[in-house]
């Protein structure tokens, strides 16, 4: 497959998937604990840092993040980095054993609906 | 190991996913106020989510501007009805007792609103005189109406109040006081408040001696109508402050957590370098929480993208208001400039303190107010904070891109992991008049009765924003949320 293309294709997968909902609060899906110790690291470290701008996964300052297929390193990429408004995380507020599981939590979350 | 198709395919994903998330700037704001209503308001448990084994119901309705609700010895519901809000709508302050029907009887009207919150302790009422007018109290009020005033002559007729107030294991009332302004600065916002007109030489007063960085704003002047004004911190409007400048601490102070005897005195100083330290809990073990209400992006002295926080109070501690979010120093450029604005920096020379960490972040503008601690292993949760959240004002205090708050969360305080607990069904988040259905308005305060077994929640009510907060009277409502017995949280 050519680069080109992919374009296209990532935002057909987008809009398809930024059509559901982001919501996975407990009230509207049931019970969400976190299946095992990573899972729940990465879900703290998402609530201390992140939930502010993107309340449980869902828009609030920020974007959803729950109905967006980002993969795990882009994620990383953009902690790392930042992105438009929001601002980069050093390695200093999260290490990158607390990425990759705030990462693995985002996925997991995602598929709680 | 990717092979580099997958690689290329992914990168591309990732290209434009990160340049459709940098598009913040160019969009509008869509906070949960920014829409119409039309009364009545309806009415529908059924519209309100809530954990499995989990019932919601009306208790009372037609409120005007509720804030908070305690309980007598019998059990009884009681309710603070605010008498100000922001919109400069000014109606009576009361408390009312909720009768089994659901009926209002007024217990007492009185006067310096908003009244923000109340507490029951031995046979009396203590409620959270804002004073926007004249200057915050706390008063005590009797089972017959009796208003006696335990303090008074807060520093409260700017941007925020007298709040709380919670009655603590030592039988001492704590209370909080709210900020003249957003960030330290009066300016052109506080105007749109409008209460300089009011007290033009009113301006945030330290608890303790702080020395400023000499930090000046300059903005037009609408005292004069003419030329321009130039500003510092913890001074009046159109006052210039300079590098080294000593402002004297003195109690009362604003931004700040204080205690009284019950029987009146002079208040203690508890915690401060808070903003709006709206609502104040003692957790089972006795710890005391309070909920900060962070910075808005308005003013002279904007501020972008603080969450709201749950705080673990210690005792003298400063938190770091104006210089500090969440433990974040606001000279970080990256962090808290708004678009098109200057970064914040810091107004002090020197900080009092260490900021101490925070127990959970909540949303930006989520307006994150009363909270409770669940006690009964009945209702489940034993240790958590429920904590009703108002929900945005936006974009008057900042914009986003989706509403924000409008809800009940639960929040563990050892982890800081925040879980939804009371939202309105539907695609998205937001109020009910956003939505169009009969659930949530504003959640404002939380509290468990007496037996722990039912978490009743006030909702304010709708306040819809256009140029400037829209209140609407006789919306507000009492619900009550309880467990079925085969619930299992």
């Amino acid at each position: 497959m050519s680069r080109l293309p992919c374009i296209p294709i990532a935002l057909t997968v987008l809009l398809l998937t930024a059509c559901g909902t982001a919501r996975r609060g407990e009230p509207l899906i049931g019970e969400r604990r976190p299946p095992d110790a990573k899972l729940a690291l990465g879900e703290q470290v998402f609530d201390r840092n992140c939930s502010q701008c993107h309340p449980g996964g869902e828009s609030g300052l920020g974007p959803a993040l729950n109905n967006k297929p980002l993969p795990r390193f882009a994620m990383k990429i953009q902690i790392r980095n930042g992105v438009g408004a929001m601002p980069r995380f050093s390695s200093n507020e999260i290490t990158d054993e607390q990425i990759s599981a705030v990462t693995a939590y985002l996925v997991w979350l995602r598929r709680q609906h | 190991m990717l092979r580099p198709k997958h690689v290329v395919r992914s990168l591309g994903l990732a290209v434009v996913l990160a340049s459709l998330q940098a598009c913040f700037a160019m969009r509008s704001s869509h906070g949960g106020g920014q829409s119409g209503f039309t009364p009545p308001r309806t009415l529908d448990p059924k519209a309100v989510a809530l954990p499995p084994g989990y019932r919601i119901d009306v208790v009372a309705s037609g409120l005007n501007l509720p804030t908070g609700v305690a309980f007598d010895e019998q059990g009884r519901a009681y309710v603070t009805e605010a008498g100000y809000s922001y919109g400069e709508l000014w109606t009576t302050p009361r408390l009312v007792r909720v009768e089994p029907d659901g009926r209002l009887t007024q217990v007492a009207a009185g006067a310096d609103p908003p009244w923000n919150g109340v507490a029951f302790y031995r046979g009396d009422f203590y409620v959270a005189a804002g004073g926007e007018r004249n200057g915050g109290k706390i008063i005590r009020i009797g089972s017959s109406g009796t208003i006696t005033t335990v303090v008074d002559s807060l520093p409260s007729v700017g941007d925020h109040h007298t709040n709380g107030p919670a009655i603590g294991p030592d039988g001492l009332v704590y209370f909080g006081q709210g900020t003249a302004t957003n960030a330290g600065v009066v300016g052109l916002d506080n105007f749109d408040f409008g209460w300089p007109k009011r007290h033009p030489e009113f301006h945030d007063i330290p608890c303790r001696d702080v020395t400023l960085s000499g930090q000046n704003h300059t903005t037009s002047n609408p005292v004069s109508g003419a030329g321009e004004a130039t500003t510092g911190a913890y001074v009046a409007f159109g006052t210039a402050t300079h590098a080294g400048q000593v402002i004297r601490g003195q109690i009362p102070c604003n931004g700040a957590i204080l205690r009284v005897q019950p029987t009146g005195g002079a208040p203690e100083l508890v915690a401060w370098g808070l903003r709006n330290p709206f609502g104040l809990a003692f957790a089972p073990d006795g710890q005391l929480y309070v909920t900060e209400n962070s910075f808005d992006v308005r003013g002279s002295r904007p501020v972008f993208g603080t969450g709201d926080v749950l705080y673990r109070v210690q005792a003298g501690a400063w938190y770091g208001w104006p210089d500090y979010h969440a433990g974040h120093a606001l000279s970080d450029k990256e962090w808290f400039k708004p678009r098109g604005k200057p970064a914040p920096g810091f107004v002090l020379a020197t900080h009092p303190g260490t900021p101490p960490p925070p127990a959970a972040v909540l949303g930006v503008h989520s307006s994150s107010n009363g909270l409770d601690f669940a006690r009964n292993p009945a209702f489940g949760h034993v240790g958590d904070a429920f904590i009703a959240q108002f929900g945005d004002m936006a974009p008057n205090v900042g914009k986003v891109l989706s509403p924000v708050g409008f809800k009940v969360v639960r929040v563990n305080v050892h982890t800081g992991v925040i879980e939804d607990f009371a939202v309105n069904r539907g695609k998205t988040n937001g109020p009910a008049s956003r939505l169009g259905t009969g659930g949530l308005e504003r959640p404002v305060a939380v509290r468990f009765d007496p037996t722990g077994t039912s978490l009743y929640v006030v909702d304010f009510g709708v306040l819809t924003m256009g140029s400037s907060p829209q209140p609407r009277t006789g919306t507000g409502v009492l619900w009550r949320i309880t467990r079925a017995s085969d619930g299992a949280p």
